[in-house]
């Protein structure tokens, strides 16, 4: 009882925590999933306001350009014939999933992954307040994040010409649905982390959810590519408005997101019906609230307690002939890749972003190309046309591809943009050098040899960004069967444009690094992150544009002949790579000796 | 030997100096002691010692080899132990090891005895296949020293090397340092605990304000005052804000603090 009433909710601490929390909070975000923003990465002059100010613009730019296309989905729901309570459902729905999704770790993350949570123990401050100030800095950035879902019933209503008290109350309503589904999740927190073992460990929770999240984006993203065909969009909130209308996983949303059941009123009904279901929507996220805070007051403080005192795993004793093989000699190479193979591995963040998604992707287009191939090869039967047939045809076709024939020159053209398209991941070269954070600084002090450092930070990107893709790009070139001379040249080609677009980020990266940061995901996440990975299309463009050129100049212009136009982009991938190469191991090596904090 | 000629560092395009002309000569077979306030400028001179940050100004040479010019030949002559032992935290103890012990290039028939006598001095045989992050801050520093001595090379540099070692890891690395010395080679730390200086150097050199205010033995500096008092009354005479020294090194309109080296903090 005494412990009860000293976890007590305090208004006046309430605001002064409230203004630490926004002002400056450490976050172990380990999982990488864009939670720790930059915002503890201070750097002096004009400069450097510039970019950040760039920078800002930059990001609201994107987030205006996807609300933009967001609000185009739903007026064109709309025009299809979607009702505005249809296109709600499907905000709805949208957004219990994402946040049922990635909203259990930001809470975790807000609530109990925080550097300074072991200083606040120490303070006055009753858990409650402590947890509610930074439950409202968590459902601030969580609903900047949710409002991009919105344009889409907003276009709807646009498309429909509803009145404006209807945009109002479905604004409101939203909201609110926002405010509920977070809270929810958080109800469901508080006594996860307190009981919870898996939660304790941080290394390991990050790593299962930072991967859950990652396979179920990539399967949002795969099964996205037949949604939106058609009338799959339609459909789509067809589906969402049947889950809210009944049965069971009307109760699970409803549960969720109590503000879903009222919806219908808010929407479609005249303004008391519209004012009754939003007070109705007002009273379950105050019914919420106070399940939260008695939960809070509950258990809270016990999981802070509880996370602060859960210890790593140990390792066992390494002695003799063991420790000495543990210790055999290696090259400056070996050791510096097995170094940072090693804490990319280790550090959950970097593993999810850079290993785990980069496994992933060829998966993507795996499993993409099959369900194509079984859609297309049922059509095809369905049309009476033969399986076995087809793949003959596309034979016959790939055998052409002869050095004398333009075709080859348009499959190279489009092993360009394929590779283009794989500039989104080059930032895993880019970010070689800043993933060493301060340890680059103790590394300085010894006597590194850096082309070395370089070559190790080459490596083990391109081995996972690249090798795979190329293991399944090599199976296509032999299920096709293109010609031997032909299919080396494009994977000689494919190599030439991986190479150089690795080589040409890595040392840029290198030339820039950004050593100065507190947690794993400030660097791999967040707004100069995500421009970084927009950049890395611009490197791009910037290593495939000769070649690209001299493939035109073949196939579209006719002012070269095609072997010459094919030699001629396959000679200027070997000189960019030997240059890109020199330039990184040499000079760019050389650079990284002068760093500096 | 350490050779420090007229060296000076600044940042912000001079407008902050770190370290003021500063010239100093550390002889093989002592043990040299750097002792100053909070941003006197001692980690920054350290680092321009293990070449982590180039002088502004002046040279560095150890054991007749320029810093500046050839750093690899000059850091392969000497260790470095800063003074945070926050690094390389996801590599288990070995693995560190073996990463400092390939980069300095020490041999297979050096390194598995060495590496197993040194876990064994401080006591951390049974930690070697644990993650560096999960140890104390005192384990990492051994950990960190470790690594340091692991290569054995001629000179040691050492900033704050003490700090969270329990005593008996602190008088292991005491007598390290003069067994170092003794055999002919140089050890430069800094301190902030003046008994461990008093104990241990054979001259002592104390820095504020980014300039060096006095070298010598510890006899000389109380000769120097005229004083019977301990260290840490010469020391904070020394360096208070009424003492000659600092008012010569903090002429107005200059500014004279050290906000940059993060590694004082």
């Amino acid at each position: 009882m005494a412990r009860a009433a000293a976890q007590d909710f305090s208004w006046k601490q309430f605001k002064v925590m409230l203004r630490v929390v926004i002002k400056g909070e450490q976050h172990l975000d380990d999982t990488g999933m864009g939670l720790g923003d930059d915002g503890a990465i201070k750097r002096r002059g004009l400069l450097s306001s510039l970019g950040s100010g760039a920078r800002k613009v930059a990001m609201g730019f994107l987030f205006l350009l996807v609300a933009a296309m967001f609000f185009m989905m739903g007026y064109m729901l709309g025009e299809v014939g979607v009702t505005p309570y249809l296109a709600f459902s499907l905000c709805v729905v949208a957004l219990v999933g994402l946040t049922v999704l990635t909203g259990l770790y930001q809470a975790v993350n807000i609530l109990y992954f925080v550097r300074d949570l072991g200083y606040y123990l120490t303070l006055p401050i009753s858990a409650t307040t402590i947890m509610w100030a930074k439950l409202a800095h968590f459902l601030g950035m969580s609903l900047l994040g949710d409002l991009i879902l919105l344009p889409v019933a907003l276009g709807c209503l646009l498309s429909v010409g509803a009145a404006p008290g209807t945009w109002v109350a479905v604004t409101a309503a939203f909201v609110l649905a926002a405010i509920a589904v977070n809270l929810a999740l958080v109800i469901v927190c508080v006594p996860l982390m307190r009981f919870s073992r898996l939660a304790h460990d941080k290394d390991l929770f990050s790593r299962v959810f930072g991967g859950l999240i990652i396979v179920l984006a990539l399967a949002i993203g795969v099964g996205s590519q037949f949604a939106f065909q058609g009338d799959g969009l339609a459909s789509l909130a067809s589906g969402a408005g049947g889950l809210l209308s009944g049965g069971v996983p009307a109760v699970v949303v409803g549960v969720l997101c109590p503000p879903s059941l009222l919806a219908r009123p808010v929407v479609e009904g005249d303004a008391l019906a519209a004012l009754g279901g939003l007070l109705g929507m007002l009273a379950s996220v105050a019914l919420y609230a106070a399940i939260l805070s008695v939960v809070a007051r509950r258990w809270y403080f016990e999981g802070v307690q509880a996370l602060q005192g859960a210890g790593g795993k140990r390792g066992r004793r390494v002695e003799g002939a063991e420790l000495t093989q543990a210790t055999r000699t290696r090259g400056s190479f070996a050791a510096n890749l097995s170094r940072d193979w090693k804490m990319m591995v280790r550090v959950p963040v970097f593993f999810n972003q850079f290993v785990l998604s980069s496994l992933l992707m060829p998966l993507y287009f795996i499993v993409i190309m099959v369900v194509s191939g079984v859609v297309g090869v049922s059509q095809a039967t369905d049309a009476g046309m033969d399986p076995v047939a087809l793949l003959e045809m596309a034979r016959s076709l790939t055998a052409l591809l002869t050095f004398d024939n333009p075709s080859l020159a348009w499959c190279a053209a489009c092993v360009l943009f394929f590779g283009l398209f794989l500039g989104f991941s080059s930032y895993s070269f880019t970010m070689g050098v800043s993933r060493d954070g301060e340890d680059f600084f103790f590394l300085r002090g010894l006597p590194m040899n850096w082309s070395a450092y370089l070559a190790a930070k080459f490596v083990s990107p391109f081995a996972l960004s690249t090798v795979p893709m190329l293991v399944l790009f090599v199976a296509v070139i032999v299920l096709l069967g293109v010609p031997a001379a032909a299919g080396a040249y494009l994977v000689a080609f494919y190599l030439g444009a991986t190479v150089s677009l690795g080589l040409l980020s890595l040392g840029l990266g290198a030339r820039f690094p950004r050593l100065t940061w507190d947690n794993e995901a400030q660097l791999v996440k967040g707004g100069g992150a995500t421009l970084m990975v927009f950049a890395g299309l611009l490197v791009g463009v910037v290593v495939m544009a000769l070649p690209a050129l001299a493939l035109l100049a073949g196939a579209l212009w006719n002012v070269l002949a095609i072997p010459a136009a094919l030699g001629l982009a396959l000679a200027i991938f070997v000189a960019e790579c030997a240059l890109l190469a020199w330039w990184v191991f040499g000079p760019t090596a050389a650079a990284l000796a002068r760093i500096e904090r | 030997m350490i050779k420090i000629d007229h060296v000076s560092k600044s940042y912000d395009g001079g407008a902050t100096k770190a370290v003021r002309d500063l010239s100093l000569e550390i002889r093989s077979g002592e043990i040299f002691g750097l002792l100053g306030p909070n941003g006197a400028g001692k980690s920054t001179l350290l680092n321009m010692l293990a070449g982590v940050l180039a002088p502004s100004s002046g040279t560095i040479e150890l054991d007749g080899v320029n810093v500046a010019t050839d750093p690899l030949a000059a850091k392969r002559n000497l260790c470095y132990v800063s003074d945070s032992p926050d690094h390389l935290l996801r590599l288990k103890g070995h693995e560190f090891l073996r990463f400092i012990a390939d980069v300095y290039e020490v041999p297979d028939a050096v390194r598995g005895p060495r590496i197993e006598e040194l876990a064994r001095e401080y006591g951390m045989e049974g930690e070697l296949d644990n993650q560096i992050q999960s140890y104390s801050h005192g384990m990492r520093q051994k950990m960190m020293i470790m690594g340091a001595l692991l290569p054995d090379p001629a000179v040691w540099i050492l900033d704050e090397p003490m700090t969270g070692l329990d005593p008996k890891a602190s008088w292991l690395l005491k007598q390290s340092m003069r067994r170092h010395a003794d055999a002919g080679k140089t050890v430069l730390f800094s301190t902030h605990v003046l008994d461990v200086a008093e104990k241990v150097v054979d001259r002592v050199g104390v820095i504020a304000h980014g300039e060096l205010l006095f070298v010598g033995t510890v006899d000389e500096m109380r000769e120097h005052f005229k004083s019977n008092g301990s260290l840490e009354e010469m020391f904070l005479e020394l360096t208070s804000e009424n003492s000659p020294f600092a008012q010569a090194a903090d002429p107005a309109g200059e500014k004279d603090d050290e906000p940059v080296a993060p590694e004082e903090q």
